[in-house]
């Protein structure tokens, strides 16, 4: 749909490009999911596991989004609540996607993972700023009619 | 430059260094260098020499390129060169100069520029060439001066004007960096030239009997000489033919300035003028030295330098190995079912993860001896400095400890070495023949292993810790109370408190106020622990009790609510029940209770870590009464899990960045059944919890 969209308001040059070589709009696999009635999205490459069995295990004296560690395959690894690091009412998530943020490995426990997508990077739009969602980087339509909400990962551990 | 370059120039260099230092130590003791140990030398400063200029490293260059000078002639002409009166100072000199690569080595590392001012080891250095060469003129010391610091076209010069005038037509090549074997290489060169003209000479001669002239000619280049320019330029297309040839430049003799003529032989070091008459000599004196250059080589491409990350990272998987297997023998599906083959196999698997397990726990172990070894240079230098007769005696030096224990206790070794040199042994020799000893004291290093635990021994037979003067002092800095009676343990243990130093001249090595508190602590860090002890007029010990390893602890599992901690076992004292009775409060909520005559406060895990579950009532649980540093308290917890062998796991860096060790959360381990337990340091959480109330 965006392939077409850009070929009609294509100049010649571009044209000949396109048809030159196969056409490649540079699209970006999504992992969809849902939190509190929102959509949000991660690139899919940063996800590492999606787990619906663990066993958090308590850890004092941090922040109460950070839920306590799971083992995961024997590595140690943290989980922090995004209804409760968003200031929502908790609940009981039961789904905890395991994403990569600079190499260090996070576990992030959401209400229902939905589905994979691929979104053509140009259809992400920035946030306008007004709108007070935090840890959101981007946002874009889904074809469904939803509105998916990018994470951002880093801001969502560090402040 | 990559970075792996340098590593590998590091690891190579620190290696050679350290050898280095053996065969000093060594030698020293026989008050001579053997055949070998000239060679071996020669060789590391050949080896040091091309590293560092490959890595423009110049400083160290240029220092190792004299020292592989000197023994260049030490090697031709044998040790009896060396005049007897200056021995000391070759040998000075020498350690000296490892300590002066060391010190440019440990810039490179920290990315420092490396120092400027090599003027005054080298003149050192030449000086002693003079001295061995039995040659005092200062003309001489210029004129390797000058060699050294011009490159081949300004160092040819005096080589120039050195050769036979009927000659006078030069052709002046260079091999190609690194050919190696140059002498055999200006040999083919020659037998090439051969076949355009005959009537010619080189300089150096004899090069295809004397290999030691491939130095010489890599540092210098080639000459080969003709009567004629005709038979010159005939012969460059023979020159050009030889193999590896760099570059050629003709070049013509100077008229002979006469003062040059004079000296450049013996600038030229004695290659092109000595082995003349004997080259025989020099080339059967040569001919060892091959050989055991090869053995060694040999008996390093056995060894290959690995990453600790990566080991670490084998370690890790290891582990998982170990748990997940016993998650699927053990697993709940089989429950009820007779499968004799699985349970065969099953043993099967076991034993090789046992044995995997074990295998790649040693890969990480290595012996003490690097750092042992390393302490017979502080003894040498100590004993000469202090002027104290002493000797160190190692006992189990192939003991082998984790690398990174092997690290961390390098430093506090060393320090106590120290202390027992200057402070330990008597300051007089006249005062130790009196108390019966020897005269020349003894320091005795020894490793030894006990299960779990390395125990390090560092004991000297000096006189002693005077228990009195220790506890004057500790009553005077304030540490200990003058009305108090101390037990000598509790006396010997001021010796280790903060600001602590008894000599109160601060001598050049140790007694800087910073002293056995730093070892207690660098050995705390590695887990492990320091005590002293000592009888006056005998001596003194300090052993250090060390984890083999810092990646597997013995700990005690204890609950609180859901959640399950660890206590390392060393840091124990017992554990106890007591009754609401026994408790005493004080004003302000704390808690103690009374164990042999002391109080101790009362933590509650479940407080200090705001848990939801967990027992209120201390006659519900039970108290673990620890000990670690000064601080001696009891942890109340709900219950008493046992004992266990735990692989510990650093947090993950996102949870540091909570400061969760501020509360004694350190780390965490994975238990048999998959589930975490968090490991406790004893220390913070008495200062979290002092913090809080």
């Amino acid at each position: 749909m965006a392939k077409t969209e850009e070929l009609m308001f294509a100049t010649e040059a571009q044209i000949d490009e396109y048809t030159d070589q196969i056409p490649e709009i540079s699209t970006e696999k999504y992992l969809i999911f849902s939190s509190d009635g929102l959509m949000y999205g991660i690139k899919a490459e940063l996800v590492k596991d999606i787990n619906t069995d663990y066993t958090i295990t308590y850890l004092p004296r941090v922040p109460n989004y950070v839920r306590g560690v799971i083992n995961l395959r024997g590595q140690i690894v943290p989980i922090v609540d995004i209804r409760l690091r968003l200031g929502k009412l908790p609940q009981d998530s039961f789904c905890c996607v395991v994403v990569n943020v600079d190499g260090n490995e996070v576990g992030i426990l959401v209400d229902m993972v939905e589905q994979m997508v691929d979104v053509p990077l140009d259809a992400i739009l920035p946030v306008p700023t007004s709108s007070g969602q935090a840890m959101v980087s981007g946002m874009c339509t889904l074809p469904d009619g939803h509105t998916m909400l990018e994470l951002d990962c880093e801001l969502l551990l560090h402040d | 430059m990559g970075d792996s370059i340098l590593d590998m120039y590091l690891y190579e260099t620190n290696t050679l260094l350290e050898q280095l230092d053996g065969i000093l130590l060594t030698a020293e003791q026989a008050d001579t260098f053997s055949e070998d140990s000239v060679n071996e030398i020669f060789r590391i400063m050949h080896t040091i020499k091309g590293s560092s200029a490959m890595m423009e490293f110049s400083s160290l260059m240029t220092v190792a390129h004299r020292i592989e000078d000197m023994f260049f002639i030490v090697r031709e002409k044998g040790m009896d060169v060396v005049p007897e009166q200056t021995k000391p100072e070759l040998f000075d000199m020498l350690f000296q100069a490892v300590d002066f690569f060391r010190g440019e080595i440990e810039k490179v590392e920290n990315g420092d520029p490396l120092s400027q001012s090599i003027d005054n080891i080298v003149n050192k250095i030449n000086s002693l060439i003079d001295k061995i060469q039995g040659n005092p003129a200062a003309p001489a010391e210029e004129a390797p001066a000058a060699d050294e610091s011009a490159p081949a076209a300004e160092a040819a010069a005096p080589a120039v004007s050195a050769v036979n005038q009927d000659y006078p037509y030069g052709i002046h090549a260079f091999f190609d960096e690194g050919s190696g074997m140059e002498n055999l290489r200006a040999f083919m060169l020659i037998n090439n030239v051969k076949d355009y003209c005959g009537d010619f000479i080189c300089v150096p001669e004899n090069v295809e009997t004397d290999p030691s002239t491939s130095d010489i000619i890599a540092d210098q280049g080639f000459f080969v000489w003709f009567r004629t320019a005709d038979d010159r330029s005939s012969a460059i297309p023979g020159v050009k033919n030889a193999g590896s040839v760099r570059e050629y430049q003709p070049v013509d003799a100077a008229k002979p300035a006469p003062a040059p003529a004079q000296e450049a032989p013996k600038a030229e070091a004695p290659a092109p003028a000595a082995p003349a008459p004997k080259a025989e000599a020099p080339a059967a004196k040569s001919a060892p030295a091959p050989a055991p250059a090869a053995g060694q080589q040999h008996a390093k491409e056995s060894l290959i330098s690995v990453n600790l990350s990566k080991l670490d990272q084998l370690l890790a998987v290891v582990s998982e190995i170990v748990i997940t297997e016993s998650m699927v023998t053990a697993s709940p599906d089989l429950k009820g079912l007779r499968l004799d083959n699985f349970t065969k196999s099953a043993r099967d698997l076991r034993k090789l993860t046992d044995d995997l397990q074990d295998v790649s726990m040693s890969l990480r172990m290595v012996p003490v001896s690097g750092t042992f070894q390393k302490m017979n240079r502080i003894v040498r230098d100590m004993s000469k400095k202090l002027g104290k007769k002493a000797k160190l005696t190692l006992i189990g030096e192939d003991t082998e400890v984790d690398k990174t224990i092997v690290d961390a206790i390098g430093d506090p070794i060393m320090h106590i070495v120290r202390n027992s040199m200057d402070h330990g042994l008597e300051e007089r020799e006249e005062d130790r023949i009196a108390a019966g000893k020897d005269p020349v004291g003894e320091v005795i290093l020894s490793a030894r292993h006990t299960g779990s635990e390395v125990i390090i021994e560092i004991r000297d037979d000096g006189q002693g810790v005077d228990t009195q003067a220790v506890l004057n002092k500790a009553i005077r800095q304030g540490l200990a109370a003058p009305d108090h009676d101390y037990s000598q343990k509790e006396i010997l243990n001021f010796l280790m408190m903060p600001g602590f130093s008894t000599n109160t001249e601060v001598t050049e090595y140790s007694g800087r106020g910073v002293g056995m508190d730093v070892v207690k602590k660098n050995v705390a860090d590695v887990g492990g622990t320091v005590s002293i002890s000592s009888e006056w007029g005998k001596g003194m010990t300090t052993t250090l009790k060390i984890p083999l390893t810092m990646a597997i602890l013995d700990g005690m599992e204890v609950s609180v609510g859901d959640s399950m901690f660890t206590i390392p076992i060393n840091s124990i004292q017992s554990s106890l029940k007591v009754t609401a009775q026994e408790v005493i409060h004080d004003p302000a909520q704390g808690e103690m209770v009374k164990i042999r005559d002391n109080f101790y406060p009362i933590i509650r895990a479940k407080e200090l870590f705001c848990m939801d579950q967990g027992c209120d009532n201390i006659e519900d649980g039970i108290l673990m009464w620890v000990e670690s540093g000064e601080h001696s308290y009891c942890l109340f917890v709900d219950e008493l899990l046992g004992e266990q062998q735990i692989v510990v796991k650093p947090l993950p860096s996102y949870i540091n960045s909570f400061n969760v060790k501020n509360f004694g959360i350190t780390g965490c381990s994975i238990l048999g059944d998959g589930s975490i337990s968090i490991i406790l340091d004893v220390i913070n959480v008495y200062t979290a919890a002092h913090n809080i109330y």
